[in-house]
């Protein structure tokens, strides 16, 4: 078996997909750093070099007075609702959510990336996985072996599951590498604040606990983890059941930016919550942002995709040992 | 050699990969953990809140705006407001640095207030002011403009006498917070003076006006500031096209106005 890993690692390092998305974060993440960079530098020298407290209490007026107007979209006003309450939470407590460092440029990055980039990056090493040695013919040679084909294809899975924690992994070391040029590398014990519950347009925060900076980053790392390994199966699957690599991208593709565009718009059709791409944010339930429909939460998107990840696992075995090659 | 590279590439990369997914999932595990048991509580976190600065800037002027939304600009074709006019005034007469802090909502009431003021962010910014400006009582009249078409005096004056309450307890806060910075309390002006009622409403500003006034003679150091003068004649030219909050030139008046207190008291503070 670890042979059979072995060999498929193998396989994908010498199509070089992993170089390609390393290169692709090394070539983002120095974009978004110097985003980040212009803000914080923008903020400065509008308020003057202040205390954040000040900057955030100023925020949070501004949102207040928007929440006064009266010509503002109930779903907007609910997430604003929302994040001030979560500010002022921040604000008694005397934390600063958002002091630069490196881990903190992290967390924001893997948080904004969660539902979108990291699922393609993830995508692009796992498309061809089976459907190009169906299309290449490889695999009338792969199945001569006296081994079954399960083992095959698990061998194939594992080597993807290996290398979405190559890539979790690389966009970790990179993005924290990388911005700590310009915010420091320091920051790993700063408190943050999760376990905030979103109930209609009420923050609960009797859950409410400090945790530091990289535990809090770790969590998300996990969960990050968790999505793209859902979103890697799925795609696993689609790679078994069709051969063309180019179909296994589009489809994906497309769903996952249909879900991108779906949480933006589904507030009022609640069994759009069963999708799995409006469930990919899981890193919005630990920062405690407003969920796209009412009543999910962390285990039900959880175990939303965790259905979505089996059904496809089992699919995905299935099709393959009962299928014929010719 | 280059095979030799390659399998050893393999290896390392297999290996980091097999620790990632190690620590992945533990760290899955952690958020599942964390997230899912409950009863925790935000620890003793409080030690390093003392840290705050609350002492005054040296060589900057802090001027710390509170109120409704005449402070905050509401109308004003660039948004500033009077505070934003009154700063731009004073550096003009100042080297000082300024700093504006703006805390006022739109549509903020006098009880609305003394609830902000309870906040401790808010009471953290108002030691460090030199100086406060503030509006407030124009929500409690008017009601956005709808309740001045009822001129029953009964409820006027329980309106009035649940402000003059609330604005004493704010004046008080303030004093407390900071028993050195001038506060100047901007007042009301009639927005309905070409009305066909002005006689009645203007009498009623002005009562209003005057009772707050005398509250604010029971304390040192707040200045009531009269606008009501100000807008008395052609306010329709001083008006947004809401017909009750200033326009540009409106805020400017006021600005003016605050910001020849202000030049007044440094003066004096020079000699």
């Amino acid at each position: 078996m670890i042979n059979l890993v072995r060999n498929e690692m193998l396989k994908l390092l010498r199509k070089k997909r992993l170089y390609v998305i390393i290169l692709i974060i090394a070539f983002l993440v120095p974009l978004f750093t110097y985003a980040q960079f212009k803000e914080i530098q923008d903020q400065r020298e509008k308020m003057g070099n202040q205390d954040w407290r000040t900057t955030l209490q100023q925020e949070i007026t501004d949102t207040q007075n928007r929440l006064s107007s009266s010509r503002i979209q109930d779903e907007w006003r609910k997430f604003l609702k929302i994040r001030l309450s979560q500010q002022q939470y921040y604000l008694e407590n005397d934390i600063d959510p958002r002091a630069p460092g490196a881990p903190t440029f992290m967390r924001i990055f893997v948080e904004n990336s969660i539902d979108l980039l990291l699922p393609l990056l993830v995508m692009v090493i796992v498309a061809d996985l089976v459907s190009s040695e169906s299309s290449g013919g490889t695999i009338k040679l792969l199945l001569t072996r006296p081994v079954k084909r399960w083992r095959i294809l698990l061998s194939k899975y594992l080597a993807m599951l290996l290398s979405i924690s190559f890539i979790v992994l690389s966009v970790a070391v990179l993005s924290y590498g990388i911005s700590g040029v310009v915010f420091g590398y320091g920051g790993w014990n700063m408190p943050l604040l999760t376990g905030f519950t979103v109930s209609g347009d009420e923050l609960l925060t009797e859950n409410v606990h400090i945790v530091p900076q990289w535990q809090y980053i770790l969590m998300e790392f996990g969960l990050v983890w968790y999505v793209c390994m859902i979103v890697g199966t799925l795609t696993f699957m689609l790679s078994v059941l069709l051969r063309s690599t180019a179909a296994v991208m589009g489809i994906m593709l497309a769903s996952l930016i249909a879900g991108a565009i779906l949480a933006n718009m589904v507030s009022s059709w609640e069994s759009a919550k069963y999708f799995f791409m409006v469930n990919l944010n899981l890193t919005n339930y630990v920062s405690g942002m407003a969920t796209p429909i009412e009543g999910m939460s962390l285990g039900f998107s959880m175990s939303v995709l965790a259905v979505w990840g089996i059904a496809g696992f089992i699919i995905a075995f299935v099709t393959f040992s009962k299928r014929d090659i010719y | 050699m280059k095979a030799v590279l390659k399998k050893y590439t393999l290896t390392v990369v297999s290996i980091v990969s097999i620790a990632a997914t190690v620590l992945w999932l533990f760290g899955l595990g952690w958020t599942l953990q964390d997230q899912f048991s409950t009863n925790k509580k935000v620890s003793q976190f409080k030690e390093k809140t003392d840290s705050t600065s609350t002492e005054k800037q040296d060589g900057t002027l802090t001027i710390f705006a509170l109120g409704d939304s005449l402070t905050r600009g509401t109308g004003d074709a660039d948004g500033k407001g009077y505070t934003g006019y009154l700063t731009e005034r004073l550096k003009e007469k100042t080297d000082q640095d300024i700093n504006l802090l703006n805390t006022a909502i739109k549509g903020e009431t006098s009880r609305g207030l003394l609830k902000q003021l309870q906040q401790s962010e808010i009471q953290r910014q108002a030691k460090q002011a030199d100086v406060i400006v503030m509006t407030i009582g124009g929500n409690d009249l008017f009601q956005q403009g709808a309740a001045l078409e009822n001129l029953d005096n009964n409820a006027i004056n329980g309106k009035k006498q649940i402000y003059l309450s609330n604005v004493k307890k704010i004046y008080t806060q303030l004093r407390e917070l900071n028993p050195d910075a001038v506060i100047y309390h901007v007042g009301l002006y009639n927005p309905f003076s070409n009305m066909p009622d002005s006689k009645t409403t203007s009498s009623i500003v002005r009562d209003w006006n005057f009772q707050s006034a005398e509250t604010a003679a029971g304390f040192n150091n707040i200045v009531y500031v009269p606008t009501f003068d100000l807008f008395q004649l052609q306010v329709e030219n001083y008006l947004y096209t809401d017909q009750f909050h200033p326009n540009t030139e409106g805020y400017k008046l006021i600005a003016e106005r605050v910001a020849s207190l202000i030049k007044f008291e440094q003066e004096e503070n020079e000699s």
